[in-house]
């Protein structure tokens, strides 16, 4: 009987062992999951107003290959203060982050965010390309 | 053999022992504690009692009315109530006046008053009703208009119930902050008439009296129905783009630029009081805290229950517009302003 507790203690203590020396999974310096995907694209791309409402006409042409997103807005819209939404693969990010209203007026030098994959090691830059409703 | 059977029973019967005395002690414990406690009933005080409640919330604004329940009570064997005063710090505006009805709550919901005493008699600070029926207990309502004299100072309301057998008790509610910025409510703008906004005056005007006031013009309504872009219901400084202008004839003068951004949903409790999800409450704060740095001098594309944020070329006010009702068929909507005054 008391050989058995010996044995079943001995096997508690190293399974807590093992558990405890295992590697903690790979984070980056944002703090999030470094994986091993290699996906890296847009899926979608929004834009909102600042009532939080779409100004949007029609889809944005997302081409992975130019990686350009090309999104037509509505007549009158702000083009100053906008707050850009992207849709990335599985594990990707985005760099710059987005923080808040971004200003899309130069429409001649379009803002380019680059996505970055899953394993951290794949980096694509998009230039997003805002032309206004007549 | 038998010998060590009988003495590890005897050792296991001494180790449980103890262990089965420490169980019994814990669920006494826990039975003693739960045990009701026998209850007694209250005994009233023999004092005149008295409670307030503000009934009304939200930012307290100069012209609105802040709503008090104050309650007063006495043994009947002491007594019955004699009179109740408000006294506000600073003197309310015309309309203050305290209900001589006291009013209880029916199964329906449904406030039910009986008159108490005489209408409230107000003069200066006070307020008061005098009992003309044998009552030891009631509620009475006090309304205090908020006047201009109060805007951005404390107000404090002092109640006080005097009752037959000389005795007097008093309670002070606030200090309550009255708040800087002032409303004007349902607004009727509508395009090609009414359709000049003066922030300044918390006014609509139509193109003729806007040439005389054009130094105060600050937003132009129009609502126009394009067929291939929206833009619909549309508030746009004089001093825009005429794309965001057109077909519109500007009086002469009316030329003020402004700052302006959209939101939508925005539906503050005081501007549409009637809204679903009205809960919201626009304060001073919001306008002191509003940074329209980089906005543009046009508002398109607005709807029901949209609302626009606006700063004056002159840097004097903030205000907010929210749209409680728009007609696409006849061209026109009704809209509500907060306004804050800067300098």
């Amino acid at each position: 009987m008391k050989k058995n507790i010996t044995i079943a203690l001995a096997i508690l203590m190293a399974a807590v062992t093992w558990a405890s020396c295992k590697k903690d999974a790979p984070v980056d310096e944002d703090g999030l999951l470094i994986t091993t995907r290699r996906d890296c694209y847009v899926s979608n791309f929004e834009l909102l107003g600042t009532d939080f409402v779409s100004v949007r006409v029609g889809s944005a042409d997302i081409d992975t290959t130019q990686q350009t997103i090309k999104v037509t807005v509505q007549f009158g819209t702000d083009l100053k203060n906008l707050y850009p939404q992207f849709t990335l693969a599985q594990d990707c990010k985005l760099d710059p982050k987005i923080t808040g209203l971004t200003d899309f007026s130069d429409t001649l030098n379009p803002r380019k965010w680059t996505v970055i994959s899953g394993d951290r090691n794949i980096r694509k830059p998009y230039s997003v390309i805002v032309s206004v409703q007549p | 053999m038998i010998v060590n059977i009988k003495k590890n029973t005897m050792q296991y019967i001494s180790k449980y022992t103890g262990f089965a005395s420490l169980l019994m002690a814990l669920l006494s414990l826990s039975t003693s504690s739960c045990k009701k406690d026998s209850y007694a009933l209250p005994v009233a005080s023999d004092k005149l009692q008295n409670q307030a409640i503000k009934r009304t919330l939200g930012p307290n604004i100069v012209g609105q009315q802040i709503e008090f329940a104050y309650a007063m009570a006495i043994l009947p064997s002491k007594g019955k109530l004699a009179s109740c005063t408000a006294e506000a710090s600073i003197a309310g505006a015309p309309g203050t006046y305290m209900e001589n009805r006291s009013f209880h709550t029916e199964q329906t919901g449904a406030d039910v008053g009986d008159t108490v005493g005489l209408p409230s008699v107000t003069n200066g600070t006070t307020t008061t009703v005098t009992y003309t029926v044998d009552t030891s207990a009631a509620t009475l309502r006090y309304y205090y208009v908020i006047p201009e004299a109060a805007r951005g100072k404390t107000v404090t309301i002092k109640f006080t119930a005097t009752s037959s057998d000389g005795e007097s008790i008093s309670t002070t509610m606030g200090p309550y902050t009255i708040a800087q910025m002032d409303m004007k409510l349902n607004m009727k703008v509508s395009n090609d008439n009414m359709m000049y906004i003066s922030i300044a005056d918390s006014t609509v005007y139509n193109a003729a009296d806007a040439a005389t006031h054009a130094a105060s013009i600050d937003l132009v309504y129009l609502y126009r129905n394009r067929p291939n872009s929206a833009f619909n219901h549309a508030l746009v400084a004089p001093a825009a783009d005429t794309q965001y202008l057109p077909d519109v004839t500007l009086p002469t003068g009316v030329n003020r630029t402004a700052k302006l951004r959209k939101t939508f949903n925005l539906q503050d409790h005081n501007l549409a009081p009637n809204e679903q999800y009205g809960g919201i409450f626009i304060d001073d704060i919001d306008f002191q805290q509003l940074d329209l740095t980089g906005s543009p001098n046009y508002a398109i594309n607005l709807k029901q229950d949209a609302g626009v944020w606006v700063e004056t070329a002159d840097g004097k006010y903030r205000a907010y517009i929210f749209f409680n009702s728009v007609s696409n068929s006849s061209g026109s909507a009704v809209i509500s302003m907060k306004r804050y005054t800067l300098k």
